[in-house]
C-alpha cells in the first residue's frame, strides 16, 4: 500500500506515491532522481548520505520517506545557486579536501549545518561537528581546513 | 629547475566542482530501462558443505524474475584460471564466481537473486533455502597448520596452500661474522581500507548482438577484462568504470566474482542487472588484510652494522586461495626498505582458514616489511645501548650510492633517507620531546617519540612475482605499457583520454597540468574523459589503479602524448602561418611567431581547419589532430625480468619518508593518543602539491587508524564479531591528528619529469612509528609493542600482563 508524500526538495515541490518502507536515502536517490545522496552502510555510521530535513542535520537512512511528508529537505545539490558554487563547497574545492567524492556531499552538508550553527567554531568544535560523517580517503585533515577556511564567508553572513 | 607555469602549482582542480555538488557519477548512480536489482546470498557458515539450494519459493515471489544458483553456475560458466597471485598453487583448485559444493569463509556468495525492486529482491532472498552440512571450523593459522586441523581444501591434502621464499647475498656468511644476533617475533592484523562506496556493478546483454556492457568499479581493468573472458566466455564486451567512491586495493580482485555473477544474470534473464553491495556484506567478504606472523633475526656488528636478515613468516589468507601469495610477493617491493643491508632471506607458508579471503589493501605486504625493519632496528639499538636513529643512520643507503641496487634487483632511483630522518628529529624537536618526557614521568605522564623511515615503491612490473615462482606459467605482462590519447577539438580545446582509471586521486587535474606545462595552453582548456572505457581508453599492463602506477605510467604517457600533440598543432600552424615549427610558440588559445607575436593563428582555427577543410592541410600531414602515445618505462632494464638469483625489479621509482610520532600512553586504560605526527616526505618532482599532500594525509590517518586498533575480529567460532565501520573502529575527525609535512623533493632521474610516487606511501610506516613511541613513552614498564594493532586492550594487557 503505497503512501503519499509530499515535500519540498531544494526548493522544488514533489508529490510521490511511496512504500512506506522505504527509506529516504533511496527516495532521494531513485524516486526524485538525486544521486548526490551516497550511500556507503545504510545503518547512520558513515554520514555520506547526510541531508537537512527542517533546516536540521539527518542521515537520510535512517529516517522514513513516508516522514518526509510535507516537510523541507536540502540535498547536496540543492547548495549552489544559478551554476555558483556555495561558499562551503567553494571552500572544498579550494582546499582539496576530497578525494574520490563519496563522502563529500555529506561532509559539505555537515560543514554547512555547523557553520550555520556558530559561524566561529574552533577547530576543536568542527572536528566534533564532522564526527558522524566517515572518510577513507582524506584523512580528514584538508576537510578541516576547508571548514575552517569557509566559516570566515558564514561570519559575513 | 626551470621555471614551470603549471607544475608543482596546486591549481584549481577539475573534480572537485562536481563532486562538492553531488554531481559525480559513481556505479550505482546509473540505471537502465528494465533494469533489475541483483542481490547475493551469502553463506551464514564458516565453513560447510552446500547439500541443496532450493530457490523455488522465492522464484514465486511477485517481482523475482531468476536466481542463479550454484548449479546454474557450475553450468553457464567457467572456473576462473589461477592468475598471477595463486601462481604458487601445487595443484589445481577450481574457484568460480559462487561456491560451488562448499563454503570456506561466512558470507560467501552462493546464489544471485534478481527481482524488479530491491526491496522485493531482499524479502526473497530469504526464501531459498540452502542446506548445509557444518564442517568443523579452523581461524587461527597456527591451528591450521597442525596435520589434524580440518582442511579447507582436500585437494592440497593440507591448510598449507604454499610454502617458499627468496634469499638474496650470502645470509649464512652474514650470520657467521656477525658480532650480535638479535630476534624479535612480531605479527599483524587483519583489516581493511572500506572504501565508502562499496562494491558494484551494472549489467547488460543484448543476445541478438551477443554484447555485454558492464559498468562497475574495479580499479584493475585487467582484472575485470580478464575474468568476463575467462568466466563467460564472451567475445564481445565492453567494460567502463565510471567514478570510483575509493579503492585502495579492495576493489581489484574479489569484485571478479560479483561481476562475473552480475554479468551471468543479465544474460539468463535479458534485462540489464544492478548488484550494489551493502555495508555488511562489504565487512565480511569484500577482502581483508592478511593476518601475518613474522619470527625475525639479525645479524648484526657492535657498531649497528646489520649483515643480514633472516625471516619466517606465517600468513593467514582466509578460505581461499586465488590472493594465496600477494602479501608474500609484495614483500620484494620493499624487502631491503631504506638500508644497504647485502644479505636477507624471507621464507614463507600461505596457510587457509575460514576467515575471509585476503586482498590488496593500501600497501599490501610493504606495511609489513617496513614494520619489520623499524621494529627490529629499535630492538638493535636497545640490544647495542645506541639510539634508534642512530642505528638507522648507520645502516641507510647514503646519498652519493644512487641509483642505488639493492641486492634484490630493486634499483633506488634518487634520494637522501639521512635527511629524511635528520629533519624528522628536527621537526618534531625530539630533544625538546625527550627533556619533556623525564618532567611528564615524574606527573606520571607517559609521553614517547618514535621515529622511523620508510619506502612507497612506485610503478608496478608485474614480472615481478616470477622471482618466486620461475616454473609459473602464464605470467603477466614485464614492465608496464600505457597510452593516453589526446586530441585538438575542433573547438580549440583539448580533450585527453587516459589508459587507466582513477579512484579519486585526482588524475584529471594532474595530467591537465601536465599537458598544459607540455602543450603551452592553459588547464582550463584541456578536459579529461572522467571515465574509462575498455572500447576507448588506450591501455595496457600499467593501466591500473593499483601499484602506485600512476605516476609513472599515466604522466609518462600524458607528458609524451602531449609532445607529439604539439609537434603537430605546430606544424599545421607552420603551413598556415607559413613558417617552420621551430619558430612557433603556443600560448594559451594562440599559436604565434616567436619573432613577431602579430604572426598567428588561434587553436580554435586550427582546430576548424583540421577536420573542415583538406585545402588547408600539407599533403605529409595526416587529417585530424590526435594522438596516441603508449608510455613504457625507458629504464626498465636491468632487472625488468628476474635473472638466475631471482634479481628482478618490483617497482621503478622509490620516493621515501621518514615519520616522526609523540604519543601519550595512559597507563590506566591503555589508550594512546597521538599528540603530534611530523612527516618529511620525498615524493619527487611534485606536480601538485594538494594533491600529494592529500595522499600522504589519507594514507597516514589510516596507518594510524590500523596501528591504534582498527581492524576485524572474528570469534572461534567463525563468526565476524566487526560486521560495521563503528565496530571495525574507523578513526573520524575526533582520532586523527592533525598531521605536519615538510616535502624534499628529489627528483627521479628515471620518470619524464622527475615525479616519483605518492599513494598508499604514509600507511607504509605509520604502524611502526607508532610501536616506536609508545614502546618509548612506556620504557619504564618495558613494554615492547609486537603485535599489531596497539588497542587500548592490547595495551593495557601489556602494561599487566
Amino acid at each position: 500500500m503505497k503512501q503519499l508524500v509530499c515535500v519540498t526538495i531544494n526548493g522544488q515541490r514533489y508529490r510521490e506515491e511511496v512504500d512506506p518502507r522505504m527509506l529516504l536515502s533511496f527516495f532521494l536517490r531513485e524516486q526524485v532522481g538525486l544521486t548526490g545522496t551516497h550511500i556507503g552502510c545504510i545503518v547512520g555510521e558513515c554520514g555520506a548520505c547526510s541531508v537537512l530535513l527542517e533546516g536540521q542535520l539527518v542521515k537520510s537512512c535512517l529516517v522514513l520517506a513516508v516522514r518526509v511528508h510535507e516537510k523541507e529537505i536540502v540535498t547536496v545539490e540543492g547548495l549552489a545557486t544559478e551554476g555558483t558554487l556555495h561558499p562551503i563547497q567553494e571552500a572544498f574545492v579550494e582546499h582539496y579536501a576530497l578525494q574520490c567524492g563519496y563522502c563529500t556531499s555529506g561532509m559539505v552538508l555537515a560543514g554547512h549545518h555547523l557553520l550555520t550553527k556558530n559561524p566561529n567554531a574552533s577547530e576543536k568544535e568542527i572536528r566534533q561537528g564532522l564526527a558522524g560523517n566517515l572518510c577513507m580517503c582524506t584523512g580528514y585533515t584538508q576537510i578541516i581546513k576547508a571548514v575552517t577556511a569557509a566559516g570566515k564567508e558564514y561570519k559575513k553572513g | 629547475m626551470t621555471e614551470t607555469k603549471y607544475l608543482g602549482k596546486t591549481i584549481r582542480s577539475k573534480e572537485g566542482p562536481r563532486h562538492v555538488s553531488g554531481r559525480g557519477q559513481f556505479t550505482d548512480d546509473f540505471t537502465l530501462p528494465g533494469m533489475l536489482h541483483g542481490i547475493v546470498l551469502r553463506s551464514t557458515y564458516p565453513h560447510a558443505r552446500i547439500l541443496k539450494v532450493d530457490a523455488q519459493e522465492a522464484l514465486e515471489v511477485p517481482g523475482v524474475v531468476a536466481v542463479v544458483t550454484p548449479d546454474v553456475v557450475k553450468q553457464k560458466t567457467r572456473p576462473f584460471k589461477p592468475g598471477r597471485y595463486a601462481a604458487g598453487l601445487r595443484k589445481p583448485v577450481t574457484e568460480y564466481a559462487t561456491a560451488i559444493d562448499k563454503v570456506r569463509y561466512l558470507g560467501e556468495p552462493i546464489a544471485m537473486l534478481a527481482a524488479q525492486s530491491r526491496s522485493i529482491a531482499e524479502d526473497a532472498l530469504e526464501l531459498i533455502s540452502v542446506e548445509y552440512e557444518p564442517l568443523p571450523t579452523v581461524m587461527d593459522s597456527r591451528e591450521a597448520m597442525e596435520s589434524s586441523a580440518p582442511l579447507l581444501f582436500e585437494e592440497l591434502g593440507s591448510n598449507v596452500a604454499w610454502k617458499g621464499g627468496v634469499s638474496y647475498g650470502d645470509v649464512e656468511e652474514a650470520f657467521q661474522s656477525a658480532d650480535r644476533l638479535v630476534r624479535e617475533s612480531l605479527k599483524t592484523h587483519r583489516y581493511s581500507s572500506t572504501p565508502l562506496e562499496p562494491l558494484g556493478c551494472l549489467a547488460s546483454f543484448d543476445a541478438v548482438s551477443h554484447q555485454l556492457d558492464v559498468w562497475c568499479n574495479g580499479q584493475n581493468p585487467e582484472v575485470v577484462y580478464d575474468a568476463l573472458s575467462e568466466a563467460l566466455s564472451l567475445e564481445d564486451y565492453r567494460v567502463v568504470i565510471p567514478d570510483i567512491g575509493g579503492g585502495f586495493g579492495q576493489k581489484i580482485h574479489l569484485i571478479r566474482k560479483y561481476i562475473v555473477l552480475t554479468s551471468l544474470m543479465a544474460l539468463q534473464t535479458g534485462r540489464p542487472v544492478k548488484w550494489i553491495e551493502d555495508r555488511s556484506e562489504h565487512m565480511l567478504a569484500a577482502g581483508q588484510s592478511c593476518g601475518m606472523e613474522f619470527d625475525v633475526e639479525a645479524a648484526i656488528k657492535e657498531d649497528g652494522t646489520v649483515l643480514g636478515l633472516s625471516i619466517q613468516e606465517i600468513d593467514d589468507v582466509g578460505g581461499s586461495v586465488s590472493t594465496l601469495t600477494i602479501h608474500f610477493t609484495n614483500k620484494l617491493n620493499n624487502l631491503f626498505s631504506t638500508y644497504k643491508v647485502k644479505s636477507l632471506r624471507l621464507e614463507g607458508q600461505a596457510v587457509v582458514t575460514n576467515k575471509c579471503p585476503v586482498v590488496p589493501n593500501r600497501g599490501i605486504g610493504k606495511p609489513s616489511m617496513c614494520f619489520i625493519w623499524e621494529r627490529i632496528m629499535d630492538r638493535i639499538a636497545e640490544e647495542l645501548g645506541m639510539s634508534p636513529a642512530d642505528v638507522r643512520l648507520v645502516n641507510l643507503v647514503q646519498p652519493d650510492e644512487f641509483p642505488y641496487q639493492a641486492p634484490n634487483g630493486n634499483v633506488y632511483d634518487s634520494g637522501d633517507y639521512p635527511e629524511l630522518l635528520k629533519r624528522a628529529l628536527k621537526n618534531v624537536e625530539f630533544e625538546k620531546v625527550k627533556a619533556g618526557q623525564t618532567k611528564a614521568r615524574k606527573e606520571g605522564r607517559y609521553i614517547g617519540v618514535g621515529v622511523v623511515v620508510g619506502l612507497e615503491p612506485g610503478g608496478r612490473n608485474a614480472a615481478r612475482d616470477m622471482a618466486i615462482f620461475p616454473d609459473a606459467k602464464e605470467m603477466p605482462g614485464a614492465g608496464g605499457v600505457e597510452g593516453a590519447t589526446l586530441k585538438l577539438e575542433r573547438n580549440g580545446t583539448i580533450t585527453v583520454v587516459l589508459g587507466a582509471p582513477s579512484c579519486g586521486q585526482f588524475h584529471e587535474t594532474t595530467t591537465s597540468q601536465v599537458v598544459a606545462e607540455a602543450l603551452g595552453v592553459s588547464p582550463e582548456q584541456i578536459n579529461v574523459v572522467s571515465s574509462w572505457d575498455s572500447r576507448l581508453s588506450p591501455w595496457g599492463v600499467g593501466s591500473s589503479n593499483t601499484g602506485n602506477n600512476f605516476h609513472l605510467y599515466d604522466i609518462g604517457a600524458v607528458h609524451g602524448a602531449s609532445l607529439q600533440l604539439r609537434e603537430k598543432i605546430l606544424k599545421l600552424a607552420s603551413h598556415i602561418l607559413s613558417t617552420v615549427p621551430e619558430e612557433l610558440t603556443i600560448e594559451g588559445d594562440l599559436v604565434s611567431s616567436k619573432e613577431s607575436a602579430d604572426q598567428n593563428v588561434t587553436l580554435k582555427r586550427l582546430g576548424k581547419l583540421a577536420y573542415g577543410n583538406q585545402s588547408y592541410i600539407p599533403e605529409d600531414v595526416e587529417g585530424g589532430l590526435e594522438t596516441t602515445y603508449y608510455y613504457k618505462f625507458p629504464h626498465a632494464e636491468p632487472f625488468m625480468l628476474p635473472d638466475k638469483q631471482g634479481r628482478v625489479r618490483a617497482q621503478f621509482t622509490f620516493s621515501a619518508a621518514a615519520h616522526a610520532a609523540v604519543v601519550e600512553v595512559d597507563i590506566e586504560t591503555g589508550r594512546t593518543q597521538v599528540v603530534r605526527y611530523v612527516i618529511v616526505s620525498d615524493n619527487g618532482t611534485i606536480i601538485n602539491p594538494g594533491v600529494v599532500d592529500g595522499q600522504i594525509y589519507g594514507s597516514v590517518a589510516h596507518g594510524i587508524s590500523v596501528a591504534l586498533g582498527e581492524g576485524f575480529v572474528y570469534d572461534s567460532e567463525g563468526q565476524l564479531l566487526t560486521l560495521t565501520l563503528t565496530d571495525c573502529s574507523k578513526a573520524s575527525t575526533m582520532e586523527i591528528p592533525e598531521v605536519e609535512i615538510e616535502h624534499y623533493q628529489v627528483p627521479s632521474p628515471f620518470s619524464a619529469l622527475g615525479q616519483k610516487a605518492a599513494g598508499e606511501g604514509a600507511a607504509i610506516p605509520s604502524p611502526a612509528a607508532l610501536a616506536s613511541a609508545i614502546e618509548d613513552a612506556l620504557h619504564p614498564f618495558g613494554v615492547k609493542p609486537r603485535d599489531l594493532p596497539f588497542s587500548s586492550e592490547a595495551i593495557w594487557g601489556l602494561l599487566n600482563p
